[in-house]
Formats: structure tokens, C-alpha cells, sequence
């Protein structure tokens, strides 16, 4: 795999562009040959990863999100690239999944839903500044038997 | 830019029950529509909510954290532990949506059903 990739989808890092980020993971992904299961958790996992961006990398405020999709063998590597201020969101807790929802905290769901629908799940700091998300799905392109 | 539409209409259970249709997808960006018009029926009287999420084909985590604030605001005091909720259930989600309602444990805490009717009675 190069190190230079194209980021085949660059857009303003706004809520209202989540749709267009999830098309091109259902059009990149039918294209590649992904199973259904696998594009479904693929397509959440992004929308998932970008929200994140908007929020807590931009916290809001004006950026650029790029994301690229590829084959590797079997498996779908997809990266999401911005320049936003570091952003690692591995040491949040997990959901209380066994706990009542009224007794539950909100939120923490999307990085359990990352971590729990991808084989690979990488949060990385650019030398010049800004993250790299490095996710990898196993098995996605297979028949569902 | 993404929009939900949510109808709302009423059937008569045990107890009246107001049945909120989503279409759209329900993510980030939409998800405090949802919110805001379940908020809007219960300020309006309704303590037993159907979710029909049938017309929705994509949910994030956004979804499901207006679910559990729903599940909140309609909660009675007396309800213990890990019963199900009796006012808020959840009807004919997509297969999509029903895996992603397991792996964050929400069938556990809300009844899902497949066909309206039962739904209904059932509260």
C-alpha cells in the first residue's frame, strides 16, 4: 500500500455532508465487490468516525474531511484524513450495555460502534498536524454465506 | 442537506399510544428532530410512544442517543432495573437497524416488534 493515497472524497466537515459521505461508502464499496453486512457496519462506522471529526476535532468550526476507500485482498482499509487539533478518542469507556437505558450515560456509542464493527481501528496524529482514522474490515469482500 | 419527516398518529392499546413514523435517515444531523418532536407530544400528553422506524434505512449512535433520551423523558419513577420499558417500544426496524439495536444492547431494554397491531396491543 502507498503512502501517498488520493482521498477520493473531500468535503467541508459539516453534519449536513454525513449523507454524502455515507453515498460514496455505499457507491466506493459496490464498486470494490463488499458484502451487504459488511458495507452496512462500514457505512455506519464512517458516518460514526466523521461525526466525530465535526464535533470534537473542528469542535464545530470550519475544516476539511477526506476519505479513501480501498481493496486489500479480502479486506476494505478505509482512512479518514482532517486537520483538526489532536484527537484520540481510544481511552473513552465503553457504553453501560448492561445497564437499564434510564440509568445509562448518552453518548459513548460511536466509538464502541468503531471499535466493534471494524477488525483495525487506528487513530493517528499527522506529523504536520491534523488525524488520520485507519479502519480495516476483514472478510468484506465474500459472499455472506 | 438530510431531513427526516416523522408522522404522528395515535391507536388505542390498553392505553393510548402515540406512534411517531420516521422516514429519512436518522444520523447526527437529524437525530434532534426526533428528539424534538417526541418532546413535543409528551409536553402534549402522551406517555406511550411507538416508534415505527420502518422508513429508516440508515441509524447512527445519534439515533439511538435520542431513543434513550426519549426512553428518559417518558420514564416512570417506579420502573426497577433491567425491566423493558412500558412506554416506549420499537417497531419494524430494518435488518441494518435491528444489528446495530443488539450490539448496543437496546433490545434488552425495548420491545421490538414486526407487526403494528401487536405492537400496539402490547401496551
Amino acid at each position: 500500500m502507498s503512502a501517498e493515497q488520493v482521498f477520493d472524497l473531500s468535503v467541508k466537515a459539516r453534519l449536513e455532508n454525513l449523507k454524502a459521505v455515507r453515498s460514496y461508502i455505499d457507491r466506493v464499496g459496490a464498486e470494490l465487490g463488499v458484502n451487504e453486512q459488511a458495507l452496512g457496519d462500514l457505512r455506519l462506522v464512517v458516518d460514526e468516525a466523521v461525526t466525530n471529526v465535526v464535533h470534537y476535532g473542528y469542535e464545530d468550526l470550519e475544516g476539511i474531511v477526506e476519505v479513501h476507500m480501498q481493496r486489500d485482498g479480502d479486506s476494505v482499509v478505509i482512512r479518514i484524513r482532517d486537520q483538526a487539533k489532536t484527537f484520540n478518542p481510544s481511552h473513552i469507556e465503553n457504553p453501560q450495555l448492561d445497564t437499564a437505558l434510564k440509568d445509562r450515560d448518552l453518548g459513548g456509542m460511536g466509538i464502541y460502534l468503531i471499535k466493534k464493527m471494524t477488525d483495525e481501528a487506528e487513530f493517528l496524529s499527522l506529523p504536520g498536524g491534523g488525524n488520520e482514522i485507519r479502519l480495516v474490515k476483514y472478510g468484506a469482500i465474500q459472499a455472506v454465506s | 442537506m438530510t431531513t427526516i419527516n416523522i408522522m404522528v398518529g395515535q391507536a388505542q392499546g390498553n392505553v393510548p399510544v402515540t406512534i411517531l413514523r420516521v422516514e429519512g435517515d436518522i444520523d447526527a444531523a437529524t437525530h434532534k428532530a426526533l428528539q424534538d418532536k417526541a418532546s413535543e407530544v409528551i409536553e402534549s400528553g402522551s406517555t406511550h410512544i411507538l416508534l415505527d422506524l420502518g422508513g429508516v434505512e440508515y441509524m447512527g449512535s445519534a439515533g439511538f442517543r435520542a431513543i434513550h433520551a426519549i426512553s428518559n423523558m417518558l420514564r416512570d419513577d417506579d420502573s426497577t432495573g433491567l425491566a423493558k420499558s412500558p412506554h416506549l417500544k420499537l417497531l419494524n426496524p430494518t435488518e441494518a437497524v435491528g444489528r446495530v439495536i443488539k450490539t448496543l444492547g437496546f433490545d434488552v431494554y425495548l420491545d421490538i416488534f414486526q407487526d403494528r397491531d401487536e405492537a400496539v396491543s402490547s401496551f
